[in-house]
């Protein structure tokens, strides 16, 4: 194999020299293309990213595009009469109070249910961490709850805190205490972060994934040095853990936003039914359903939607700036030009 | 030039958004070929019907499509999904709907196959033959009731009237409700005070659910029998202001507050009153005569139950339907001739006869009335008092300019506050007025 074969075009050579692009054949290969490992490689690239890219131009891309073009008019997308208006849909996303108030609401849910269901996660991953009996056991017990479907999961929440029949208010009932409307207001938000925190197994098996990649060593000599549990919890397992702590808040964050489970647990999962949201549970993906498909502003929910992407990248953008000095990687994850890996051909 | 045959990442990319796009389409090619005329290899035509989940079992679809000849593709009805294939204008064949509150709204935005002259060359659906409940499947551009037909009727009920339990009355020494004159909806309301049952702060027993299909509805009918009319003559606004609908909203409040029934502040979380009346949790049921199907096939529920007529809030005796739900065919449906030929046996055929037979609401073609049920006195004493309503039934229109659900959707909004902070009926009608007639002026200017 020659050098010019695996060197890139532009990369030093073993000379030192910048390698020269491969020039016209002639004789008995004039007119044949050359065939090089670096063009192999790139069609290997494109053969196997093609499907991907494929892939994201019709289902991200072209949706997204469409979606902003809706954004731009009233369409309901049933009549014909639909028009170009501008910003008008911008401007009313952001001055409207209910879709406004719906956006710090869905704050509020964001603040609350991240950190609790992270740190619930971590709190019952090192738990079954520990050496005890039937840990697998428990680990499938405590992981359970994650598997169940969110429908699933929003149906029995609701038939445990149906106020008449359910049976948080029966326990309340033997307990001679008066029943509380726990779909409601007030109690409805909190019935709502209740199922958020029952799916915590899923940041459980994440954190205990990365709380068994922890070097054994780092603790054993923490403890030889006179750590006690807590400083060896908070000066190395938090450390060591920031990455996966961290993943857990960008994957969190994404998610709580565009949370849905208030119309799961609602009383009828329709665009009829999504407007029966206590207004406590009225997140903004809820304000969106209800413009979409119980009022008919495919325009106007277009809109919001885009709002919501770039308010969505705004904040992941925010963490990650936020993160810098509070992640701890062992690897570093962006490698200087000194310590970047040598390409092939390099010495 | 540059003889290099590594592939350039622009006409890669250029490519591949040229190849998505036309995925893209084929997609859609797909889809209309799935949803659309002939079945693959059977030779049969695949028919397309988006209805309800229980509408057929296995056995049920077979003899179905034995019965047509056809291919049964059922989808399961979903608003949602219905709005995104009418957008894609990729429709089922046949969607099942209400009648008497969608008609209007898909018919304005020219959604709906025109199915007079299915009409009239039919031998078994004569115009002569349908109900009137069948009009509310007609719209003129202007009103309801008039107009060509897009729809038909599988059954219907007059949805005020409304079903109570003797042994309850009885356990609270009230005597039960005239079978032949209205109560007033004030009385209404004083019965359902006193068959509610509470203990510890949680209701044991719903005295009364006041509205079975939606609140809007219900005060409509409210407002139209005080002799008014929620909506204004073009159908474009709303007027809660007015007399008749001030009354009959301080009415609705009142209940609310009352916490007797389901309402906008403690819905059913059953989503219907069914589970509930059968489990004797609920003494009074504001359900047509389409509810009297449960309760026939529950000989215990049969031998307590009874049927009365629609409470009147004022002088004017009205009795409407807001349901009358049957089945249309999209203009853009692939297989209308197929489409028809559902219809006709849906609605004339063995169907619809053991529809009438079996009490499930009462049947939309006047020959098949005959067989509603009759046999034991629950069922004499449902048919007598329904036959008593009949004359009362009256079209109420509904607007062309959005859809039940958003206008329930402002109510849902504004009267849990309302009912809680005891805001008075004049200001939540200013509220109620304001922001429905936003919506309604939005949908108008997409209709035109």
């Amino acid at each position: 194999m020659s050098t010019e074969q695996i060197t890139a075009p532009g990369a030093p050579s073993p000379s030192g020299e910048t390698a020269a692009r491969p020039g016209p054949r002639t004789g008995a290969n004039a007119g044949r293309r050359p065939r090089s490992l670096t063009t192999r490689r790139a069609w290997s690239f494109y053969v196997f990213a093609g499907p991907w890219v494929l892939g994201f131009l019709a289902l991200t891309a072209f949706p997204l595009g469409y979606a902003l073009w809706l954004s731009l008019t009233n369409a309901d997308g049933l009549s014909n009469n639909s028009r170009f208006v501008g910003l008008e849909n911008y401007r009313e996303v952001l001055t409207d109070p209910e879709t406004m108030s719906s956006l710090a609401r869905t704050g509020v849910f964001v603040a609350l249910t991240v950190p609790l269901s992270i740190a619930a996660g971590l709190l019952l991953a090192v738990l079954v961490n520990q050496p005890i009996r039937a840990r697998g056991l428990f680990r499938t017990l405590l992981y359970l709850p994650a598997v169940v479907p969110p429908v699933g999961a929003a149906l029995t929440f609701k038939l445990i805190f149906d106020r008449d029949s359910g049976a948080a208010n029966g326990v309340l009932d033997a307990l001679r205490i008066d029943g509380v409307s726990w779909l409601m207001d007030p109690y409805a938000r909190w019935v709502l972060v209740t199922l958020t925190l029952w799916g915590a197994g899923n940041t459980m098996i994440i954190s205990l994934a990365g709380l068994q990649d922890i070097p054994k060593e780092l603790h054993e000599a923490a403890r030889m040095d006179g750590a006690n549990a807590w400083q060896s919890f908070t000066k190395i397992t938090v450390p060591m853990l920031s990455p996966v702590l961290f993943f857990q808040v960008i994957t969190g964050i994404i998610a709580a936003v565009q949370s849905f489970l208030p119309l799961l647990i609602s009383l009828d999962p329709t665009p009829r039914g999504v407007t029966s949201v206590p207004e406590g549970n009225y997140l903004f993906m809820i304000h969106v359903f209800a413009q979409y498909f119980a009022n008919g502003r495919y325009g106007y929910a277009s809109a919001m939607l885009w709002v919501l992407f770039l308010i969505i990248i705004a904040i992941t953008f925010l963490v990650f700036r936020l993160s810098k000095g509070a992640v701890f990687y062992s690897v570093d994850p962006e490698p200087t030009k000194q310590s970047r890996p040598r390409t092939i051909g390099d010495k | 030039m540059s003889t290099t045959t590594s592939l350039d990442r622009r006409r890669f990319l250029a490519v591949s958004a040229g190849t998505a796009l036309a995925a893209t389409g084929l997609s859609a090619c797909a889809g209309s070929v799935d949803n659309g005329t002939n079945d693959s290899g059977s030779g049969k035509t695949t028919l397309t019907v988006m209805t309800v989940e229980n509408e057929w079992d296995k056995k049920g679809l077979k003899a179905a499509e034995e019965a047509l000849g056809m291919n049964l593709n059922v989808i399961i009805w979903d608003a949602t999904k219905l709005n995104a294939m009418l957008a894609a204008k990729n429709p089922p064949d046949v969607v099942r709907g209400f009648g008497a509150t969608e008609t209007p709204y898909f018919a304005a935005r020219d959604l709906m196959t025109d199915l007079d002259p299915y009409f009239s060359k039919s031998s078994v659906l004569k115009p002569s033959d349908l109900d009137p409940v069948n009009d509310v499947w007609r719209y003129d551009g202007k009103k309801q009731g008039a107009g060509p037909r897009y729809g038909m009727a599988k059954d219907y009920s007059q949805d005020s009237m409304f079903w109570y339990r003797t042994d309850l009355f009885q356990t609270a020494k009230l005597d039960a409700p005239s079978a032949t004159e209205p109560i007033s909806y004030d009385e209404w309301l004083d019965l359902g005070k006193k068959l509610v049952k509470r203990r510890l702060g949680k209701v044991k027993v719903y005295g009364l659910n006041a509205t079975g299909m939606g609140v809007f509805p219900q005060l409509m009918g409210m407002t139209a029998s005080a002799g008014g009319s929620l909506f204004t003559e073009d159908l474009a606004t709303v007027d809660f202001s007015s007399p008749e609908a001030l009354k009959a909203l301080r009415w609705y409040l009142e209940y609310a507050k009352a916490d007797i029934g389901p309402s906008v502040v403690n819905p059913n979380p059953d989503g219907w009153d069914g589970p509930t009346y059968q489990a004797n949790r609920m003494a009074m049921s504001c359900n047509g005569y389409w509810f009297g199907g449960l309760i026939g096939a529950d000989p215990k529920l049969a031998g307590v139950s009874r049927f009365a007529p629609a409470p009147q809030l004022g002088g004017n005796r009205v009795s409407s339907c807001f349901g009358a739900t049957g089945f249309w065919i999209p203009r853009d449906a692939k297989n209308k001739d197929a489409a028809w030929k559902f219809f006709e046996w849906y609605f004339g055929g063995k169907p619809a006869q053991d529809r009438a037979a079996s009490g499930w609401g009462i049947p939309s073609l006047k020959s098949l009335r005959p067989k509603m049920p009759q046999t034991n006195a629950f069922q004499k004493q449902a048919f007598a008092v329904q036959e008593q309503e009949l004359p009362h039934f009256s079209v109420l229109s509904f607007t062309p300019y959005a859809q039940q659900a958003a206008l329930e959707g402002v109510l849902n909004k504004v009267l849990p506050g309302a009912v809680k902070s005891g805001t008075s009926a004049g200001k939540v009608a200013d509220q109620l007025n304001s922001r429905m007639n936003e919506q309604l002026a939005q949908g108008k200017e997409l209709v035109g």
